[in-house]
């Protein structure tokens, strides 16, 4: 406060000088409150401006994690379009009965604008299903990303342990790594159904090819088969994906990580503590 | 007495007619009209043994009132009598009102030589369709409208649906249980039963029953397996392109697949298919049409259907016991505290 006053007093003397003139008390006193005012206001706004880029800074190195790269991201949410396509156009053709299925063809436009947009959504699948090959095999993350999804032995005992924690028969919850037994079932889940769907669809697609060159019961079997296995990947994203994604009290109502990218290292630690750990030693190194 | 009384009402339509018949009798009676010979006879009989056998000549003639009569009387009309509210009490019902919508009834408006009632119902010997002799009994149905439509009627002879005629299967396809009776449209006609959208319809009402397919021995499900296919669906949701059951089956010349002339032999199948699907070769031939994978003449695809059944029903089982374990695990901790 004494040096704060000496530059008041230094500051009024110069101007005193310069001008040539003499502030009498009263004046000094007003434009010495004033002054005092203004720096007060200016250390605080930066105080304040400093503190938020701490914090900001904080949550980006500590608390937040970065999961998914782009380009995982990028594939889900085309995966995903792409289903949501398939499932909404393909339904009414498997209960073409239904009263819902007259509704939605009436809706669209008619069953051949849905027959187009059904083959739009198959595009999309193959478009993600060869950027995933690609993916797995050229690029180092795809290859780092493939390995971290292969089954172990680990997931099986994995698997056991969290079905004693879920009935109480242990208080220990399993440590997953990057990839817990249940994310693993997803992944090899859609590559069954991807094979499935897009072989047979592909041959019903191109029928007329395929019927000069492969036996007819080929192409009711890859009939049937599209069918069923579209029931099968709907029901187990409608129950078991939306479970996992959506309605788990611990997630509710939605888990975004696959969209942002982002895990906070507190469900970073609940969720794939193995992979956190490694993720410190390396940091350390 | 009333017996006498009775006796002698029965005889007075005769006693009136006898006067007409002294003339119209004879089998040579005649006029000639714009330079032709018109044959006036008229076969009593055949009016006797006809639905209107209680009926005198001049009953139906009405503007005769003397006999001999001096003027030609004028043309008479079935719907003369067969009208709604005639006290007489003539039969009638929406049948000469579908017959106006009918090809026929538009083309003879716009004076074709076209079939009105009497051409099918017969003149003085209008027989119930139920009479082995009527001309609209069912057996006898083909050679009615084949007596215009001949080209058809040659088809149709050979077909699997006349065969079973003959053989006493009166309930076998006629003329008329496709193109309707009445009402006959042409199959660019939405209304038509012979329009693409309302084909499988047509065909369900003999092939998608049991009691008559029983006694044929082809299998009821054919049509339900149609329905449930590709070519069925795109057809309910109005693609008319699509094939419906005589695109393969041909319509008048309906054959079993056995028949090497049926375009549904295997030999013929390729080129059948191959009017749509343009690279279709014998292997359209491998394998079963109209199937149906949860019957077990489906072959292959039947334990196609199977394994996916019981492999869904599995893993989805699984997943939401999974899904239960956890929720219930959630709550009993939320409840009790994470420590045991």
């Amino acid at each position: 406060m004494v040096q704060k006053n000496n530059i008041e007093e230094e500051i009024l003397k110069e101007i005193e000088k310069e001008e040539k003139i003499e502030f009498d008390e009263k004046l000094k006193e007003k434009i010495k409150k004033e002054i005092k005012e203004k720096y007060k206001k200016e250390i605080e706004k930066r105080r304040k401006e400093i503190e938020k880029k701490k914090k900001k800074e904080k949550e980006k190195e500590e608390e937040y994690i970065m999961r998914f790269s782009l380009n995982i991201r990028l594939q889900h949410f085309i995966l995903a379009l792409g289903v949501i396509i398939l499932i909404i156009t393909g339904l009414p053709i498997k209960f073409h009965d239904a009263f819902w299925a007259e509704w939605f063809f009436k809706i669209i436009g008619g069953i051949q604008v849905s027959r187009v947009l059904h083959r739009v959504g198959a595009i999309l699948l193959f478009i993600v299903s060869v950027w995933h090959m690609i993916y797995i095999v050229f690029t180092k993350e795809g290859r780092k990303e493939f390995f971290e999804l292969l089954p172990r032995i680990k997931d099986f005992k994995d698997f056991i342990q969290n079905i004693k924690y879920f009935i109480g028969l242990s208080s220990e919850k399993p440590k997953f790594g990057r990839y817990s037994y249940i994310e693993k079932f997803d992944y090899w889940a859609v590559y069954w159904g991807m094979v499935i769907m897009l072989t047979s669809g592909t041959i019903l697609w191109f029928h007329n090819f395929f019927l000069g060159l492969i036996p007819k019961f080929l192409i009711d079997i890859a009939h049937e088969v599209h069918s069923d296995e579209a029931m099968l990947a709907t029901l187990a994203i409608v129950i078991w994906h939306w479970y996992n994604a959506h309605f788990n009290p611990e997630v509710f109502p939605f888990n975004p990580t696959i969209f942002t990218g982002k895990i906070s290292k507190e469900r970073m630690l609940k969720e794939h503590p193995l992979e956190y750990e490694k993720l410190m030693k390396n940091k350390k190194k | 007495m009333k017996i006498l009384i009775f006796l002698i009402f029965l005889q007075i339509p005769e006693q009136k007619d006898r006067r007409c018949l002294i003339c119209h009798g004879k089998k040579d009676f005649g006029i000639v009209e714009e330079g032709r010979f018109k044959s006036l006879f008229v076969d009593y009989k055949e009016l006797k043994n006809s639905v209107h056998r209680k009926f005198t000549c001049v009953q139906c003639h009405n503007d005769v009132r003397v006999i001999p009569h001096l003027k030609k009387p004028k043309k008479i009309h079935c719907l003369d009598c067969h009208f709604e509210g005639n006290v007489v009490g003539a039969p009638v019902d929406v049948r000469p009102e579908k017959y106006k919508e009918s090809i026929h009834a538009k083309a003879k408006k716009e004076g074709k030589n076209s079939p009105d009632c009497y051409d099918c119902h017969g003149i003085h010997d209008v027989r119930s369709h139920e009479d082995t002799l009527s001309f609209i009994y069912r057996r006898n149905i083909p050679k009615t409208c084949g007596r215009c439509h001949k080209k058809e009627l040659e088809e149709y002879v050979i077909s699997i649906h006349y065969k079973a005629i003959k053989k006493g299967i009166l309930e076998a396809a006629v003329c008329n249980d496709c193109h309707r009776e009445h009402d006959v449209l042409p199959p660019e006609d939405p209304r038509s039963s012979l329009n693409p959208r309302n084909v499988v319809r047509t065909c369900e009402k003999c092939h998608g029953n049991p009691e008559i397919m029983k006694k044929t021995g082809v299998s009821v499900k054919q049509v339900e397996a149609f329905k449930e296919s590709f070519h069925g669906i795109a057809l309910e949701f109005g693609v008319l392109k699509a094939a419906n059951c005589a695109s393969c089956h041909d319509y008048h010349k309906v054959l079993p697949s056995t028949d090497p002339d049926s375009p549904i032999h295997p030999k013929n199948l390729a080129k059948t298919c191959g009017k749509c699907h343009p690279n279709a070769n014998e292997n359209v031939a491998k394998g079963k049409v109209h199937v149906i994978p949860h019957e077990r003449d489906a072959g292959i695809v039947y334990y196609v259907y199977n394994f996916f059944k019981i492999f869904t029903i599995v893993v989805i089982a699984g997943l939401i016991v999974h899904i239960i374990l956890d929720l219930f695990g959630q709550y009993r901790r939320k409840k009790y505290g994470s420590e045991e």
